[in-house]
């Protein structure tokens, strides 16, 4: 391999990876939810299910895909900043203690688009841009 | 009360606003079952363990519904036997309405009403449900099982407050009381036998917890304590008169986890009171119960985990060694008897999301952990002793 060769490679390793973080998990709301960006910490406080209504009074509803799920550890870690066996034992106490409920898990990406969708509330997350009338992409800061 | 008439009608409300989809649209039910095989070298621990037990089983389903936003009824039914301690009879383990008055990005507060889970620790609330805890057995000598009534839940009342800060963190109070559920084990715990009596709750048991958790919940501190009065109602041929054994139990709890590591580590103290009892078995004494423990677990894979744990638990912190204690019996209950020292280590394997498997090993110096009902001649136990034991768990 030549210098030029070298080049090449470096050059398409860094594309490469310039690639890996522009296609950064979404976060998806169903249209009837409020406007406004939402802090790390409101999102963080959905999916943990202790928010439990938006500012317009409807229930939050979450959507997840499973624990082992490529885009859920992505956007788990990313996005929230938690570990998925954070979340998981969060979930967890709440359930078995009866001082809170479990997301409602979904297996496809279409699942997650058509189900947050058709519920006014609703929140989940995305690979990477969803293409829906009742969807929009909620930008976390 | 002002502030529960206000908000009460505005649920009301709500409720309107909730009720387009179906009402039991929102019933979510879970379940865990659990069996368990345990051997040990000596001494009986979960059944008749030297010749190897199945006596350990955990079966629990609950459901939760939504009247709306704002209000959370939710239930569990448990049935767990436990060697002598437990044979399976079906209870409610949890039934409440958990109303929330204000919930926002920034604090959340409310009330508990019914069967409660206590929440001392970082473990008690979900003690009994096999994949919330890091090991087969959780630390016996903070999380006794030989007397887990005492410690499990309350029928009573709990007001609960989370203040949530972007970048400094949430800090959670809960405080309430009610009457604690007791069962005839801890009458063979606190007095060493049932004593043909009965041990009962006397008056309102108190219940704090203190939590503090970073932002990205790497690092939990808190405090939690129970204060706990019993009377003993004395039956016709017992050898007591109606006294009372008072306990306030706290606990100092840390946690840090990482992507691949998670330590724990809780001291717990425990000082009781024992009087009016009238009789040599159960003299008027105050003693100091101290333990703790250190835990890691290191994650393999993501569904792999090693754990390794090393605990100590004192019946009296002053007579650590249990010498004082056992010449008072005149030499019949050996100083052991009132200490535990116990290493573990273990392996857990979560097959998928149903499925979890686990080995654990456990070297034990002591015998403090035992239950008396299930170790009743107290001239019988070894001192050192191993224990090994497998668990399967499936969950929905």
């Amino acid at each position: 391999m030549n210098r030029r060769h070298w080049t090449l490679l470096f050059a398409s390793l860094a594309l490469m990876f310039w690639s890996l973080t522009l296609t950064a998990q979404e976060l998806i709301v169903n249209r009837a939810t409020p406007h406004q960006p939402i802090s790390r910490n409101s999102a963080r406080l959905c999916f943990t299910m202790r928010l439990l209504s938006w500012e317009n009074r409807l229930p939050v509803k979450v959507f997840v895909f499973p624990d082992n799920h490529p885009t859920h550890r992505q956007f788990t870690k990313s996005v929230l900043g938690l570990f998925p066996y954070q979340l998981r034992q969060v979930w967890d106490r709440q359930i078995f203690s009866g001082t809170g409920r479990a997301p409602v898990i979904v297996a496809t990406e279409q699942e997650m688009i058509e189900q947050v969708a058709a519920t006014p509330g609703g929140i989940g997350y995305v690979e990477s841009g969803a293409n829906h009338p009742q969807i929009r992409i909620l930008e976390v800061r | 009360m002002h502030r529960l008439a206000i908000t009460l009608p505005l649920i009301l409300c709500s409720l309107n606003a909730y009720s387009e989809e179906s009402f039991w649209d929102n019933l979510q039910v879970h379940g865990f079952a659990s069996q368990a095989v345990i051997k040990t070298s000596d001494n009986r621990f979960f059944g008749d363990s030297p010749d190897t037990s199945f006596d350990f089983t955990e079966i629990g389903i609950n459901a939760s519904l939504p009247v709306n936003p704002q209000i959370l009824l939710a239930g569990q039914l448990l049935a767990r036997r436990a060697g002598d301690m437990y044979d399976g009879t079906p209870t409610l383990d949890y039934g409440l309405a958990d109303m929330t008055f204000a919930s926002s990005a920034e604090q959340r507060w409310g009330v508990r009403l019914g069967r409660i889970k206590n929440s001392l620790g970082i473990y008690n609330e979900t003690r009994d449900v096999p994949f919330t805890r890091p090991g087969i057995f959780l630390p016996q000598v903070i999380y006794y099982d030989k007397v887990r009534n005492l410690m499990l839940s309350t029928d009573g009342l709990m007001f609960y407050g989370e203040s949530y800060h972007d970048d400094r963190g949430t800090l959670s109070l809960t405080l309430g009381g009610g009457q604690s559920v007791i069962d005839d084990n801890v009458a063979w715990a606190f007095l060493g036998n049932d004593f043909g009596g009965e041990l009962e709750p006397d008056g309102v048991a108190g219940l704090f917890r203190f939590w503090y958790t970073t932002p990205e919940e790497r690092l939990q501190l808190g405090v939690s304590g129970a204060l706990v009065s019993m009377q003993f109602e004395p039956g016709q041929y017992s050898p007591l008169s109606a006294g009372t054994t008072d306990l306030f139990f706290w606990i100092v709890s840390f946690q840090y986890g990482a992507e691949d590591w998670t330590l724990t580590a809780e001291y717990a103290g425990e000082p009781i009171k024992w009087r009016d009892y009238q009789s040599p078995f159960s003299p008027d004494r105050d003693v100091t119960a101290e333990s703790y423990y250190l835990q890691g677990a290191y994650r393999l894979r993501p569904d792999l985990q090693l754990l390794l744990r090393y605990e100590e638990g004192y019946a009296d912190r002053n007579d650590r060694d249990g010498v004082q204690s056992s010449a008072m019996t005149g030499g019949a209950i050996p100083p052991f008897n009132s200490f535990s020292k116990i290493w573990t280590a273990g392996l857990r394997w979560d097959i998928d999301q149903h499925w979890m498997v686990r080995a654990e090993y456990q070297r034990h110096q002591g015998t403090f952990i035992l239950s008396s009902k299930e170790n009743p001649d107290p001239g019988q136990p070894q001192a050192d002793w191993n224990l090994w034991a497998v668990q399967a768990v499936f969950r929905f």
